[in-house]
């Protein structure tokens, strides 16, 4: 088994305030801790625990600065065996369809049985980069994967919907899988397996390198045009209700009924 | 610090141990799970049997309050052996979620609770707080611990010592946002690649400052700074020792009067560990009004409340009543109005088990640190 995990380094805005840049375009991201992407965390470990069933071979494959490699080297350490990152100021990265084509370039000339990622991203959530990638790597994919089973040249993709349906789904390889959080445990990566990792093959390239021509990847191929981010208006509707316990009982009947909710 | 070739049995010198059992005898978790750290001590001499052995969930029932270290008769840490076993279950990467993403937070943002460093000095805004600079000398370095920090709840400790200080005219400064963790708790879950790494760190980083000594806020810097961190050029005290000198000195101006009986919960990583006992005590005893009172088991008997040893990230699989709760029901026999921590694991644990057992109206759990806010001008 040869599989190829597509993994991104996000910022968690769970925590600090979210503040856009007066550009409009951007967000203030000086305050914020980053981590592999959630999903793709996910991925990885399911990657690692297929490659320990059945032997075979991880490769990652990452857009992303510098900073990211601790990451990477993590991802290492859990049992992936060599690394690429991407980097490029040119890659219209707001796009998850340009981002799939530079994916796409970055392991065209691989050989493959699967590609893994997360179902979604922690910052912009468009959930299509791995599918986006099914179609440009050429190969079938299922979305949102709970479980994964691998057969003789096969993959059973058991899918979350919504309401708590699976569907299962049999696929031929390769394909992609878009992983879904909870389908395992990630592992933690020690630091002395961190350090060990460090003698894996960690590559970095931009474009060039990697010839894909940055008019297809960059902002003016892209048929998505970042308008603006704000942050909504709290709309507050809250109300408190005031008195006795008897009293805000009546009132918060009265309102219920009012409302048509009982 | 360990080297990688010692055998389990000689980096814990596991033939000095006799088998007297007062290792187990003075273990505070016995009462509440299945640990028996002696047993440990005698099985682990095996080395084939060491996968076996860090598998018990047991390991992660200690909370390493020391008990054990101090009262063993040929100086041996018992419960580095249970730290010794978590290094195997840590390094094959299968621990708790919680734990995973503690340690992984220490390696990315320098602490355990999934903060981001740049948030690391949140708490001083609004606050005259001077920032150490390397190489410019200063008094007193402060070192504020994670937990500190960032935990809303105990964070009253940091910003009182900075007014009171401030009034005080004693020569401080704080450490900026690159201050990291000190490791304590990655020590005690085993965590030992990245605790070596820390101590690196952290000694090369600590030792550009030209202080006279460190300040330490939590007793779990302050000890671990003292034992494990062997290349540290300035001494470390714990900050109840400067308010102690203060004290002495006068410059700790009263105000006000708590007609209150206060009880001292010792903290295992200041007592135990630290050896400070009385200066908590002469600053309690000193705020007017005040009537401080004596748990039966204090001082090195003092009971655990089990908030370290990584315990806040490992959910005991025990149901009995915990150290905790113990603690609490003891301080409502004494009548106690407010039980007072010098330890912010200490007040978390001991707060929470004071809302479980339901004394929030008569009962209080604070850090000396909020109580010398309140009854000294500052
Ligand atoms: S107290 Fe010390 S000597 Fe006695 S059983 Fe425990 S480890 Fe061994
Ligand atoms: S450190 Fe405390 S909890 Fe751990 S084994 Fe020793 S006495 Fe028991």
């Amino acid at each position: 088994m040869k599989t190829i995990v597509c993994i991104k380094y996000v910022p968690d805005t769970s925590e600090a305030e979210v503040k856009v840049n007066p550009d409009g375009k951007t967000v203030d991201n000086s305050r914020f801790s980053y981590d592999i992407n959630d999903a793709d965390n996910y991925a990885v470990e399911e990657s690692v625990l297929i490659k320990e069933d059945k032997g075979g071979e991880v490769d990652v494959v990452s857009i992303g600065p510098k900073k990211s490699d601790v990451m990477i080297r993590m991802a290492l350490a859990k049992g992936c065996d060599r690394a690429k990152r991407i980097e490029d100021e040119r890659i219209a990265d707001h796009d998850p369809l340009m981002v799939a084509k530079v994916l796409a370039g970055a392991i065209k000339s691989e050989e493959f049985d699967l590609i893994m990622t997360g179902c979604m991203a922690n910052d912009d959530g468009h959930m299509s980069t791995g599918v986006a990638l099914a179609e440009e790597v050429g190969v079938n994919h299922a979305s949102m994967v709970k479980k994964v089973e691998v057969l003789d040249g096969k993959v059973k993709a058991h899918r979350e919907l919504e309401g708590g349906l699976m569907e299962v789904v049999e696929l031929e390889l390769p394909a992609v899988l878009t992983i879904q959080t909870g389908i395992n445990e990630p592992r933690y990566a020690p630091i002395r397996g961190i350090r060990q990792a460090q003698k894996k093959e960690l590559s970095v390239a931009g474009l060039d390198d990697l010839s894909i021509d940055p008019a297809e990847v960059g902002a003016e191929a892209s048929q998505v045009v970042l308008e603006n981010l704000y942050i909504p208006e709290v709309e507050s509707a809250a109300e408190f209700i005031e008195g006795e316990p008897e009293e805000k009982a009546e009132k918060l009947a009265s309102i219920l009924v009012k409302g048509g909710l009982v | 610090m360990s080297s990688e070739s010692q055998t389990f049995t000689e980096k814990y010198d596991l033939l000095g141990c006799i088998q007297c059992g007062r290792c187990t005898g003075g273990c505070p978790v016995t009462v509440r799970a299945d640990l028996n750290v002696r047993q440990f001590v005698n099985n682990a001499y095996d080395e084939d049997k060491l996968e076996e052995l860090s598998r018990l969930a047991e390991i992660w029932d200690c909370t390493a309050c020391h008990t054990c270290a101090v009262r063993c008769p040929k100086g041996l840490k018992p419960l580095e052996v249970l730290i010794g076993l978590r290094t195997i279950i840590v390094e094959s990467g299968k621990v708790e979620p919680t734990v995973r993403d503690a340690l992984q937070s220490v390696l990315l943002e320098g602490n355990p609770w999934e903060k981001s460093r740049a948030m690391r000095t949140d708490w001083m805004e609004g606050l005259d707080v001077k920032i150490a600079e390397p190489g410019e000398p200063v008094e007193n370095l402060f070192f504020v611990c994670c937990t500190i920090a960032y935990d809303p709840r105990v964070q009253a400790v940091a910003r009182n010592i900075v007014r009171l200080l401030n009034k005080a005219g004693v020569d401080f400064a704080f450490l900026p946002e690159e201050e990291s963790c000190c490791g304590s708790e990655v020590f005690t879950i085993g965590e030992e690649g990245l605790f070596e790494m820390l101590v690196e760190d952290n000694t090369e980083y600590l030792n550009e400052f030209k202080a006279e000594r460190i300040v330490t806020l939590s007793p779990h810097c302050f000890t671990t700074y003292k034992t494990h961190y062997p290349d540290l050029k300035n001494p470390v005290i714990h900050y109840t020792q400067l308010l102690d000198e203060l004290l002495e000195e006068g410059k700790l101006v009263w105000k006000g009067e708590l007609q209150k009986k206060i009880v001292f919960h010792d903290p295992c990583y200041l007592g135990k560990q630290g050896g400070i006992y009385d200066e908590p005590r002469r600053l309690l005893k000193n705020i007017p009004g005040v009537e401080l009172l004596e748990f039966d088991r204090s001082r090195e008997r003092s009971l655990c409340c089990e908030g370290g040893g990584g315990k806040m990230w490992v959910e005991s699989t025990s149901t009995k009543e915990r150290l905790a709760d113990v603690r609490i029901r003891d301080a409502k026999e004494l009548d106690a109005d407010i039980v007072a921590a010098a330890c912010p694991f200490c007040v978390l644990t001991l707060e929470d088990a004071m809302k479980n057992l339901g004394y929030e109206e008569e009962m209080r759990v604070a850090e000396i640190m909020e109580l010398l806010g309140e009854f000294v001008e500052a």
